[in-house]
C-alpha cells in the first residue's frame, strides 16, 4: 500500500508531463484585471492548454463576479460553458474506460467544461484600481463539484500569497495523481495535505454513504490530522449542501422539484455567484439518480455566448436551468416561466415562514423579496411530513449535515418511486430470451407505448412506494415528452439492443457453426465468416457485455471455419480479419 | 494495531540527496540521475512501532530556492522534519543552521528534528566533521546520523530514531501539551463523517 500515492503505478514510463494531469484537469487559469482589457488570463497550466480564444473570453467573464455582486474577501463558486464549436472531441471523453463505469451523472461531458472558480477581492491601496482581485480557475470536464471546491480551498490561498511556484508545485502533484477510477478510494496530495476520496461507480446503490470502508478508528485518527492539517476525508465528491441550498424556498420544494423533472425552463436569481452555482447544482441533483438531461449553467452572464440564444423573447424559454446575479436579467427574463430568487444569506437558526408563489408579474425590479415566480400547478401533494421535520430540525438546530442528509433522502425515495413503474415498464420491452435465434438477426425492441405504460401503472404504479398524492398520471404524461426521459429512455434503450446483441452472440456461439458449414454453399459460408466478423468487432468496439470466452470461441470458430474453406479464400478472409 | 499517520518534511540544500534517502527508504532503490523535485513529491511508508503503525506521509521538499516560500505548506502539521546536509559541502551545513531556525520561529511546537549527514559514502572529499554535526544537533535536541542513500547507510534508522521520538497516541492524549499539533482548521476540513 505504500509508494508513491497508493494506487498509482509509479515509474509508468509511457506517462508523459501532464497526461495523468490531463486525467483530472484541462488546464488552471489564473485570471486577473488589466486597467485597459478588463478580464485577461494571466496565466495558464498546462502552457499549451488547448483553448479557444473564445474560450478564453468566456472563462475571463465567468471568473468574476458580477459588478454588483461586491463579494469582499473570498469567493468560491462554479460555473460552465460550451467548449467552441470544431473543436476535436477528446479522446478523454469518446474512448474513456473510467468514464464507462461512472454513474450516469457524474460522467464526463463532451460538449461542455466546468469552471471552478476561488475569487479574492480585497483592499490595495498600492494599485491603481484601489483593489486586489484575481481568481484561480480549475477547467475539467468531470462534475467533481465538492472534490475541486477542497482542492481550490487548499490550493488558492497559498497561491495568493506565495504567487507562481506555487502553481508548478500543484500542477507537478496532479500530474503525479492516479487516474480517477470508479470505485477506488484515492490518495491524493496536494500543497502538503492529502485529500482521501472515494469515485463512485454506477454500481453504488443510490444514496449510500461513500467512505464505509473506513473503520471508527480511523475515523478517530483522522480528525485528529485533520486539525493537524495533514489530511482531509471528503464523505462525497460531487454533492451540494440540499439543504442549506433549497432553505430559502423549503416551502416550495416538492414543486421545484417537478419542475427540475419535468426539464421547465428555470433560473435561478442570487445575490452572489457562489449561492446561484450552489442553488442551480442542487436543482440538477434533486433528481438523482436520474440525470438531469438539459443544459445548466450554475453561473450565467450577459456575455455568455448562448445570451441572445436563451433569452430570445421570439421563441418560448429553452429547457434550461441556469442562475444569474446580475439584476438586468430581472428585466431580460421576465417573460421565463419559473423564477427562484433568492435573498442575502440568512442567519443561521432562522426558522424559514411559510411564504406563497408569487405571480410572475409581481418580478419586475431589482428589490422583488426572495421566493419562487410561477404560475406553475404542481401535480402532487405537498409532502407536509418532510418539511415539518426539516423545520423541527432547524429549531433543535440538528446539524446541516443531517438536515441535507434527511432531505437528500426524501428527493431520493421520490425519484425513486417515480421511476421504478417506468424501470419495470421498459423492462418489459425486451423480447423473450427464446426468441433470439442465432440463425436470425436479433429481435427487435418492442416498442414504448404511453397507453400501455399508464394502465401498468393501474397495478404497479408510485403508490406502492410513496404515501404522496396527486395527479401522478399527469405528471408521468408531462414526464414523457421531457428531455429528461428522452434521455433516460435512450440510454436503457441502447443498453437493452446491446444485451440483445450479447444474448445473439451467445446463441451463435452454442451453434455446431462448422456443421453448418458443411450443409452450406462456399458462398453462404464466406457470408458467415463476414457476418461473425463484424459481430466481433462490435462487440469489440461497444464494449457489448459479454464474456471474454465467448468472444474467444465464436474467434476460434471463425478461424475453425476458414481453414475449412479452399487455400485461396482462406488467405483473402484472414487478411480481412485485421482490417 | 493502531495506525497512525504522521507528517514528515524533508529540508535540504539542492542536491543534498533528499529524494534519494526517500527513494531508499520507501522503494529500497537508488537513481544517480534523479531530476530536480518540483514542489515537493509525496510518498507514504509504513512501519511498526511498538504497539503501533507508524505511516510515514513524506513530503520530500524541492531544494531549489525558487520554491523555498512553500516550505511552511509541507512542514505545517508535520510531526517531524529531517534536515538534510551534504558533509561534503560546508554551505549545506550552512543552510540547514537556517532551516532549524525557520522551523523554531514557525514550525509546529515540539516537532521532531532529524539532522541527516547524507553522502556519508565519500569520506575522503568530507568538509564537515561528524564530530561537529553531531555537537550540533544535540545541542538542538535534535537526531542525527550520517547516511549514504547510494549504499543504504542509516537509512532506516534515521526513521526508527524518528518514531522513538513520537510521543505514543496515549501518552500525547493524556498529557495534552506534548504533541499537539493544532491550528485553525477549516470548515471542510472537520466534516468528517
Amino acid at each position: 500500500m505504500d509508494g508513491i500515492g497508493e494506487e498509482s503505478s509509479p515509474r509508468n514510463p509511457l506517462a508523459l508531463p501532464w497526461d495523468r494531469f490531463s486525467a483530472w484537469l484541462h488546464a488552471i487559469c489564473v485570471v486577473g484585471f488589466d486597467l485597459e482589457l478588463g478580464q485577461t488570463v494571466e496565466a495558464l497550466y498546462p502552457p499549451h492548454a488547448n483553448l479557444t480564444d473564445k474560450e478564453k473570453t468566456s472563462i475571463c467573464y465567468l471568473s468574476f463576479p458580477d459588478s454588483n455582486s461586491g463579494c469582499l474577501g473570498d469567493t468560491q463558486f462554479c460555473f460552465r460553458f460550451r467548449q467552441s464549436t470544431g473543436r476535436r472531441a477528446s479522446l478523454h471523453c469518446a474512448n474513456d474506460l473510467t468514464d464507462r463505469e461512472s454513474p450516469v451523472y457524474l460522467k464526463k461531458d463532451p460538449a461542455c467544461f466546468y469552471g471552478y472558480v476561488y475569487f479574492r477581492q480585497v483592499r490595495d491601496k498600492t494599485l491603481k484600481r484601489g483593489y486586489f482581485q484575481k481568481s484561480l480557475v480549475l477547467i475539467s470536464k468531470l462534475p467533481y463539484i465538492n472534490f475541486f471546491h477542497t482542492v481550490l480551498k487548499q490550493l488558492a490561498p497559498e497561491y495568493f500569497e506565495r504567487s507562481e511556484p506555487c502553481l508548478e508545485a500543484a500542477c507537478s502533484d496532479i500530474d503525479r495523481w492516479p487516474s480517477p477510477v470508479p470505485g477506488k478510494t484515492l490518495t491524493l496530495p496536494i500543497m502538503g495535505v492529502v485529500i482521501k476520496v472515494r469515485i463512485p461507480t454506477r454500481y453504488d446503490k443510490p444514496g449510500t454513504t461513500q467512505m464505509v470502508e473506513l473503520s471508527q478508528q480511523v475515523n478517530e485518527v483522522e480528525r485528529f490530522q485533520s486539525e493537524a492539517q495533514i489530511s482531509v476525508t471528503l464523505p462525497t465528491i460531487h454533492e451540494v449542501d440540499l439543504f442549506r441550498c433549497f432553505s430559502p424556498v423549503l416551502f416550495h420544494i416538492q414543486m421545484v422539484w417537478e419542475l427540475v423533472l419535468l426539464g421547465e425552463p428555470l433560473v435561478v436569481m442570487a445575490p452572489s455567484p457562489s449561492q446561484s452555482s450552489e442553488t442551480v447544482l442542487a436543482l440538477v441533483g434533486c433528481i438523482s439518480p436520474l440525470k438531469y438531461c438539459s443544459d445548466f449553467r450554475p453561473y450565467f452572464t450577459i456575455h455568455d455566448t448562448e445570451f441572445k440564444e436563451y433569452t430570445t423573447r421570439t421563441q418560448a424559454p429553452p429547457s434550461v436551468i441556469f442562475g444569474v446575479t446580475n439584476p438586468f436579467f430581472a428585466k431580460t427574463l421576465q417573460h421565463w416561466p419559473h423564477i427562484i430568487r433568492i435573498g442575502d444569506v440568512k442567519l443561521a437558526g432562522d426558522v424559514p415562514k411559510q411564504v406563497k408563489v408569487k405571480k410572475l408579474k409581481n418580478l419586475k425590479t431589482l428589490d422583488s423579496k426572495p421566493g419562487v415566480y410561477s404560475s406553475y400547478k404542481p401535480y402532487l401533494n405537498r409532502d407536509e411530513e418532510i418539511i415539518k421535520q426539516l423545520q423541527k430540525g432547524v429549531q433543535q438546530r440538528r446539524p446541516t449535515e443531517a438536515q441535507n442528509a434527511i432531505l437528500r433522502r426524501h428527493f431520493l425515495e421520490l425519484t425513486q418511486s417515480f421511476i421504478i413503474p417506468l424501470e419495470r415498464y421498459v423492462a418489459g420491452l425486451m423480447p423473450l430470451l427464446k426468441s433470439v435465434c442465432a440463425w436470425k438477426s436479433p429481435p427487435q425492441l418492442k416498442p414504448f407505448s404511453q397507453e400501455e405504460f399508464m394502465k401498468s401503472l393501474e397495478r404497479a404504479g408510485p403508490q406502492l412506494t410513496s404515501a404522496l398524492k396527486g395527479d401522478w398520471i399527469g405528471l408521468y404524461r408531462h414526464f414523457l415528452r421531457s428531455p429528461n426521459f428522452d434521455g433516460w429512455f435512450r440510454m436503457r434503450r441502447k443498453e437493452m439492443m446491446q444485451k440483445l446483441e450479447a444474448l445473439h452472440l451467445e446463441a451463435l456461439c452454442n451453434e455446431d457453426l462448422l456443421m453448418w458449414v458443411q450443409k452450406h454453399t462456399e458462398v453462404e459460408a464466406v457470408d458467415l465468416v463476414l457476418k461473425l466478423k463484424n459481430k466481433l468487432a462490435q462487440a469489440q468496439r461497444e464494449e457489448l457485455p459479454v464474456k471474454a470466452e465467448t468472444l474467444e470461441k465464436l474467434r476460434n470458430h471463425v478461424c475453425a471455419i476458414i481453414d475449412e474453406l479452399p487455400e485461396d479464400l482462406q488467405g483473402i478472409l484472414l487478411k480481412t480479419a485485421h482490417s | 494495531m493502531a495506525l497512525r499517520e504522521l507528517k514528515v518534511c524533508l529540508l535540504g540544500d539542492t542536491g543534498v540527496g533528499k529524494s534519494s534517502i526517500v527513494w531508499r527508504f520507501v522503494e529500497d532503490s537508488f537513481d544517480p540521475n534523479i531530476n530536480p523535485t518540483i514542489g515537493a513529491s509525496f510518498m507514504t511508508k509504513t512501519v511498526p512501532h511498538q504497539n503501533e503503525l507508524h505511516k510515514f506521509l513524506i513530503w520530500d521538499t524541492a531544494g531549489q530556492e525558487r520554491f523555498r516560500a512553500l516550505a511552511p505548506m509541507y512542514y505545517r502539521g508535520s510531526t517531524a522534519a529531517i534536515i538534510v546536509y551534504d558533509i561534503t559541502k560546508e554551505e549545506t551545513f550552512l543552510t540547514l543552521k537556517n532551516w532549524v531556525k525557520e522551523l523554531r520561529q514557525h514550525g509546529p511546537p515540539n516537532i521532531v528534528v532529524a539532522i541527516a549527514g547524507n553522502k556519508c559514502d565519500l569520506n575522503d572529499v568530507r568538509e564537515v566533521l561528524e564530530k561537529d554535526a553531531k555537537d550540533y544537533a544535540d545541542s538542538i535536541n535534535a537526531v542525527f546520523v550520517e547516511t549514504s542513500a547510494k549504499n543504504a547507510i542509516n537509512i532506516n534508522e534515521l526513521f526508527i530514531e524518528i518514531s522513538k521520538r513520537i510521543p505514543s497516541a496515549n501518552a500525547g492524549a493524556t498529557s495534552g501539551k506534548g504533541f499537539k499539533l493544532r491550528r485553525q482548521s477549516s470548515e471542510v476540513e472537520r466534516r468528517c463523517c
